[in-house]
């Protein structure tokens, strides 16, 4: 089931309109650890210190700065900051439309379900097309005070929000600094050749948390009062540069 | 908006935006901030070599937005210089460094108006070239005040055998730097110095002299910024353009002039403007090349 | 010229193993705030806290526990926590390859890149090469501290990205959210698709500003030219007297400076 409705909006471009309610998609699931102090197992507690004096400081002494150079800040408070807040809306208002595999998944934020609001012909038809097109709408919206940048998706029935990450909140590659590599036609092909025998289709079925299983198990043995074999952890042997092509061809021996 | 392509030592460059007027109030376009760096590139170059350059960029003029860029922007012409410094994080980034006039050129072209640099160059990070003592004047007090007390500062280091330079920081105050250039200093060390001689500095003359950062300590006194002897500080490099108003120059200043200076009553005779800046500096050379060869060890420490 | 990322190991497939680190994707935009004390502006950071002692808990002293009642914990130190998957702990081992097309977006969480650590620079190219050349990204699970995930690894321009994906049990069902199904009006949707038509454009990132951000940077630059700037104040590895020698030769010197005057 999906989560709660967290907020109603509606869908705008043109003279389309399509009112909607936002649902979480995903919820995760994980064992909670909490941070204690060695010495007496009492529970920590996250305190803003301040790097100076060494002491904690309480909410009423803490104000926002913006680092406009090393170690000066402008102050701003919390009345300025709300004045640049968006207007609250309850429009999604799409700017345009991209085909879905231009956006990469680096700028896929959070996902939401949108679910029709009252009226669902026009839901449906824009669900259909936005598949049958393989398009994405770029949209903007507020919610909750924030700006959000996203793309309206359609999985066919179902139409989504996903936010989408702001060019500058994502490193470019380039920064990386990558040395450039030059590598022989067979290697490239033996590699290409290896790759398409261990492809498969994308069934995420398969794939569950088992470690948080084994910790399951390992917190129950624990708390039985057994012993824990301590496994150091294998770091695999990286493959020599000469050696690459011989590696290739002997992973592709075993899967051919 | 106008672009040109020019031609530096077998290396092309795109100058863009040429008759943009960067300094509104005074009329001092793209094209003169590109043509007053390269007129002073001969005296500039030799300090900013090899450091890690920290950008300031007015994109649209003195009186808009800026920003600060510490990463060597990503989209430069490859014979850029860069250099690998580690960040706090384990990260890494990639700075500039300006070894060229074809690269000042690129920076200027950038809008970068004020060049910042730290006081240790990129492959030796923990290593400071020099002191610096950065004199900031408190409202009322002024670059006057700040003269007053570099003298002072002089005859201070006399006994100990140091030799200072100073300069105008081109906004409101002046920098006094002290030449070290050994590889065993550290900023430990400059920092523990200047720190020293800035608090005995405060306790002989109260009345104009603080050593304390804080706001209120400040009012109406020279402020002896003794922490920016630090390796993650930088400050504006001699003859670099400020963003003012006016196109004034972080430019040296003899010794004895800035005595005949201090004695007189106009604060703004002590600033240079970027034409006075490069018909002295072609007249007279670097007045700080000290500053990158002078030999001297801090005492006492 | 070491990198150090946030993780440290190797990614394999098949009979390849490549020495990589694990590196940030993500950076705050360009507006982001610092919490400062108002009484000296000096940047906060977050600590831990005893508060039953009442002091700050340095991360050598910090233990994690898993609750099992009322102030019961189960303990468990980093040994046992990597030795839960050891082969996963330090290895990226992809197993198989997928069309990242056939990944519904909902899936992705956060995303990385992988840079090659010495030695494995040759390998790292290749892996990017060929899975650019096939258009297809590897499927793998490894362990970051204390949880395991699933990654895709993919190829972006000359790098890796690594892309951490929710497990198919977080994904909620959006069943119960479907609409009934009725008859699409062909006009109605020829209507839409005209519309959606005349608004295609390619993705660009580039283009899509923050205005937010932007009025917040309009009114830091008021502020900067009407307030300007506070400094925080430099924190002193120790607090103390200066060298004794050094003051004495100061003071000493400073005699002589105001006898002069």
């Amino acid at each position: 089931m999906a989560g709660r409705a967290m907020w109603k909006g509606f869908i705008h471009f043109g003279e389309t309109s399509v009112p909607v309610k936002l649902h979480t998609a995903v919820k995760e699931n994980r064992v909670q650890f909490h941070l204690l102090h060695k010495r007496d197992q009492v529970r920590l507690h996250q305190q803003m210190i301040c790097a100076y004096e060494k002491v904690p400081v309480p909410p009423e002494e803490q104000v926002k700065g913006f680092e406009m150079e090393e170690g000066r800040f402008i102050l701003v408070d919390p009345t300025e900051l709300e004045q640049t807040e968006p207007e609250s809306s309850r429009m999604i208002e799409v700017h345009e439309f991209v085909k879905t595999a231009q956006i990469d998944p680096i700028f896929l934020d959070r996902a939401y379900y949108l679910e029709p609001d009252i009226t669902f012909k026009e839901y449906n038809t824009l669900a259909g097309l936005l598949e049958e097109m393989a398009v994405d709408g770029i949209c903007t919206w507020t919610m909750r005070k924030r700006s959000y940048l996203g793309a309206l998706q359609s999985s066919g029935k179902t139409l989504r929000l996903n936010t989408l990450r702001y060019v500058d909140e994502v490193i470019p590659v380039t920064s990386l600094e990558l040395q450039k590599f030059s590598l022989s036609e067979k290697e490239l092909n033996i590699g290409s050749e290896l790759i398409n025998h261990l492809t498969e289709s994308f069934r995420p079925e398969k794939f569950t948390n088992e470690h948080q299983q084994r910790l399951q198990a390992l917190i129950d043995k624990k708390a039985r009062g057994e012993k824990i074999a301590i496994l150091r952890p294998r770091r695999k042997k990286s493959t020599a540069p000469d050696k690459l092509l011989e590696a290739l061809e002997a992973s592709l021996r075993k899967v051919a | 908006m106008s672009r040109k392509i020019v031609e530096i030592a077998g290396r092309k460059l795109s100058l863009s935006n040429l008759e943009k007027d960067l300094y509104p109030a005074y009329g001092f376009t793209k094209a003169h901030i590109l043509e007053y760096y390269r007129r002073i590139a001969n005296v500039i170059l030799p300090h900013l070599q090899d450091r890690a350059l920290t950008l300031k960029r007015y994109p649209e003029g003195v009186d808009q937005e800026f920003f600060f860029e510490k990463r060597c922007p990503v989209h430069r012409p490859a014979w850029v210089k860069t250099a690998a410094v580690n960040l706090e994080d384990r990260e890494q980034m990639t700075v500039c460094l300006v070894n060229d006039l074809e690269t000042l050129m690129w920076v200027a072209n950038l809008a970068s108006l004020e060049l910042h640099v730290p006081l240790a160059r990129a492959a030796s990070p923990g290593v400071p070239d020099s002191l610096v003592f950065d004199l900031d004047p408190g409202d009322p007090a002024n670059i006057l005040d700040c003269a007053r007390v570099a003298l002072i500062l002089r005859d201070l280091l006399k006994p100990l055998g140091l030799t200072g330079l100073v300069k105008t920081s081109g906004k409101k105050g002046l920098h006094v730097y002290v030449p070290l250039n050994r590889p065993e200093t550290t900023f430990t060390d400059t920092k523990k110095f200047s720190r020293a001689v800035a608090e005995i500095l405060q306790k002989n003359y109260p009345e104009l002299v603080t050593a304390k950062m804080a706001k209120e300590y400040r009012r109406g006194k020279v402020f002896i910024n003794w922490s920016q002897n630090d390796s993650s500080k930088t400050m504006i490099c001699v003859y670099s353009l400020r963003a003012r108003e006016k196109p004034l120059v972080s430019f040296p200043l003899a010794w004895r002039d800035l005595e005949d200076l201090a004695g007189q009553d106009d604060p703004e005779k002590l600033q240079v403007i970027s034409s006075e800046a490069v018909s002295r500096a072609e007249k007279q050379g670097d007045l700080f090349s000290e500053v990158l060869v002078k030999q001297q060890k801090l005492p006492h420490l | 010229m070491a990198v150090t990322g946030i993780w440290t190991g190797t990614i394999s497939f098949s009979l390849v193993a490549i020495p990589v680190q694990l590196v940030k994707a993500v950076r705050p935009g360009r507006v982001s705030f610092r919490l400062l004390h108002s009484k000296d502006y000096s940047p906060l950071a977050r600590r831990m806290l005893c508060p039953e002692e009442e002091v700050l808990v340095p991360p050598d002293e910090i233990i994690r526990g898993y609750e099992i009642g009322p102030d019961k914990y189960i303990l468990v130190t980093d040994e046992e926590l990597e030795s839960v998957s050891p082969e996963r702990s330090r290895t990226i081992e992809i197993l198989e390859f997928i069309d990242l097309s056939e990944v519904e977006p909902v899936y992705f969480d956060q995303p990385y890149y992988l840079v090659p650590a010495k030695g494995g620079e040759k390998a790292y190219r290749l892996l990017v090469e060929v899975m650019r050349r096939t258009n297809k990204a590897g499927l793998a699970k490894f362990v970051l501290r204390e949880r395991e995930y699933l990654v895709a690894v993919k190829s972006v321009g000359e790098a890796l990205a690594l892309i951490t994906l929710h497990y198919r049990e977080e994904i909620l069902s959006e069943e119960d959210l479907e609409p009934a199904q009725g008859e699409l009006e062909a006009m109605e949707k020829s209507r839409l698709k005209k519309s959606i038509e005349n608004m295609m454009a390619d993705f660009n990132p580039e283009h899509y500003a923050d205005q937010r951000r932007d009025r917040i940077m309009d009114l830091l630059k008021k502020k900067a030219k009407e307030q300007g700037q506070v400094e925080a104040p430099r924190v002193e590895e120790e607090e103390g007297e200066g060298p004794a020698d050094l003051i004495a030769a100061l003071e000493e010197s400073m005699r002589q400076v105001k006898k002069s005057r």
